[in-house]
């Protein structure tokens, strides 16, 4: 999706836009499709810009759900789309464990 | 940093068979795993599997989980527990989280095994409390002993939806309905069956319009869908639960794979997001192995042998197995991994409408419309014969990978051959002795005995039974047909049970004769 001149049309309300996809950020449909309007064409994208996959689950949840949303607005099938990049901590974790390595005894 | 032969991530099936196999060949073997319990989702799984005898089959799914936990206890393999992996680095290092700090470690060779998480739907009230997944509604009822509800509406007729449903009516709940947006049955047609018989109806082609509710589901109004996913108006219903159950699916969770640099590709075949992994379960990187649902969801059965193909390749690359050794350990794992992979659910099949068995006999059509075989339908299959005097009547009608039935015999009366997924077929030479290991060997409880002619007007079913509080003999109820609806009165003359029946008991019903090959299920008078 590196095509940006691609036109995508005008963002068209619908009546379920109000349904959250995201849970843990609490992003809903029509946020999303509107941020592909914006020019959010690429999942990574859509992650900085909205924080959808940023909460608790990491995405596992709403991951596919948002893909969906994106590939349908961008008129492409969703496997088109690449995933937005895997990144440590894989889970979520308290900075104060994160910041403690474990001290080694040789 | 501790160095490890070969790190496994996930203690599930894959990840447990490697380490096993690994550990055989004498490497220094460590597991981790998040969750509390190892095992992954085999703890969940109360139900016998399906395959082969050697690779398994008619054993319950925690049983398995718990032979291989400690199969690896004994070869010395570390199993970590509440350990999260975080990063997976370049040189195989690993950062994982124990306790309250984090640990670096090095592998020699890694295993990827995290499987996979439950997809979602989104619907107008999706987010209530009460929606959850068919995974979660499992780990609350077999884990933890928590009913997840009480009337229960289960979404998507997979086998992981099937499986559930039954599971939850096994737990005491009610399941008001199966829905499913596809036009058919998407799971074995003997799981089907055995939810539609206990009276469960199948709405195909429908879809959960919205949940009701203010601060938890009161309710779902489901709709029929046309050919092109639009609801047609006039077609909802509407059913009080207060659980929507969503099995709508399985991603891998191969994130990490994506994290190391592994090449990854997303294809729908193997649902999602996942590893390229060579005939090995290696992927580009060297050293770096992904087996079971990470690098494409397919059964627990399948898992455990990529399992052991990684472990044994791993072994071979570190030296720890020779080649020739390794080659001929290949050979076979592949040729059972093979055997699994067909008939009509083999992962090349997903979405085609096959309309024949490979004996030629045509589909029950009804069965992948409505969950169950009709009874005009059932004849046809090789399964079903007749004769005086009792005898087994197997309603198996898919192709699927599987063959307990055919060594539970002891008089040799059922014959699968060597094909697998062959329909069991019944040889009408041989006498039954009416023992009933056949009835329970069969994974999918579709094996009955019936004795069409007792001589007094009536005839005798024994059917397998795996519900509590169980019937006493002398009890009167009501014998179900094969969609769950009341055909007759029925008296249980016999309950019987047997180490070798591993929990499922024999529950013989005595019905007036012409209900011989319609009365398949049996409701004790006080339920519902």
């Amino acid at each position: 999706m590196n095509d940006r001149n691609r036109k995508i049309g005008e963002y068209i309300p619908a009546p379920d836009d109000d349904v959250i996809v995201c849970r843990c950020e609490e992003i809903t449909k029509g946020e999303i499709r509107r941020a592909v309007h914006d020019g959010m064409f690429t999942l990574t994208e859509i992650r900085r810009y909205l924080r959808t996959g940023m909460g608790l689950c990491q995405g596992q949840t709403c991951t596919r759900l948002v893909k969906g949303i994106v590939a349908r607005e961008l008129g492409i099938r969703p496997n088109e789309l690449r995933e937005a990049t895997g990144r440590a901590p894989m889970r979520p974790i308290e900075m104060c464990i994160l910041a403690k390595d474990k001290e080694e005894k040789e | 940093m501790k160095r490890y032969d070969m790190i496994v991530v996930g203690a599930g099936p894959a990840g447990l068979c490697a380490a096993i196999e690994a550990a055989k060949c004498g490497m220094h073997v460590v597991v981790y795993d998040e969750n509390a319990k190892p095992g992954g989702q085999l703890f969940k799984q109360i139900h016998k599997f399906f395959g082969s005898k050697e690779h398994k089959a008619k054993i319950r799914g925690f049983k398995i989980g718990e032979e291989l936990l400690e199969e690896a206890d004994a070869l010395g393999v570390e199993v970590v527990l509440n350990a999260v992996v975080i990063g997976l680095f370049p040189e195989k290092e690993i950062t994982v989280k124990i306790e309250e700090h984090v640990e670096h470690v090095k592998g020699d060779t890694i295993l990827i095994a995290t499987g996979a998480s439950e997809n979602m739907v989104t619907f107008p009230g999706w987010t209530l409390p009460g929606v959850i997944g068919a995974g979660a509604a499992q780990t609350m009822m077999n884990l933890h002993g928590i009913l997840p509800g009480k009337r229960v509406l289960m979404l998507g007729s997979g086998n992981v939806g099937l499986v559930v449903s039954f599971q939850l009516m096994q737990a005491g709940c009610e399941v008001v309905a199966l829905a499913d947006a596809a036009p058919r049955v998407g799971g074995y047609g003997v799981h089907a069956a055995k939810v539609a018989r206990c009276g469960v109806p199948f709405y195909l082609s429908h879809t959960i319009l919205c949940a009701e509710g203010d601060d938890h589901v009161t309710g779902v109004t489901i709709g029929e869908v046309d050919k092109n996913w639009q609801v047609i108006k006039g077609t909802e219903k509407y059913f009080e639960v207060d659980t929507i159950c969503l099995a709508v699916g399985l991603s891998p969770m191969s994130k990490l794979c994506d994290m190391a640099g592994c090449d990854m590709e997303d294809n729908p075949a193997k649902a999602g997001f996942v590893p390229i992994v060579n005939e090995y379960g290696e992927t580009s990187i060297p050293g770096i192995y992904a087996a079971g649902d990470v690098s494409g969801i397919e059964e627990a059965s399948s898992a455990m042998i990529e399992g052991r193909i990684a472990g044994i390749a791993a072994a071979v690359r570190m030296g720890f197995l020779t080649k020739e050794a390794g080659d001929a350990e290949f050979k076979k794992q592949k040729t059972a991994l093979e055997g699994l992979r067909q008939g009509m659910f083999a992962p090349g099949m997903r979405g085609k409408a096959i309309t024949q068995t490979e004996e030629g006999v045509a589909i029950s059509k009804n069965l992948l419309e409505h969950g169950f075989v009709a009874e005009e339908e059932i004849e046809r299959f090789p399964g079903v014969t007749h004769r005086k005097g009792i005898h087994p009547v197997i309603e198996c009608t898919q192709n699927i990978p599987c063959n307990p039935c055919q060594d539970a015999c002891p008089k040799h009366c059922i014959k699968i051959g060597s094909k697998i997924t062959a329909l069991p077929a019944v040889d009408p030479e041989v006498s039954c002795s009416g023992c009933g290991m056949c009835v329970a060997s069969c994974s999918g409880q579709a094996i009955f005995l019936v004795d069409e002619d007792c001589g007094d007007g009536t005839a005798q079913i024994t059917m397998p039974y795996e519900f509590l509080p169980l019937p006493q003999e002398g009890e009167k109820g009501i014998a179900l047909s094969r969609s769950g609806e009341k055909v007759c009165e029925a008296q249980v003359v016999g309950v019987r049970s047997a180490k070798a029946f591993d929990h499922t008991r024999l529950l013989t019903i005595k019905v007036a004769k012409e209900y011989a090959m319609k009365a398949r299920f049996f409701r004790r008078e006080d339920a519902r």
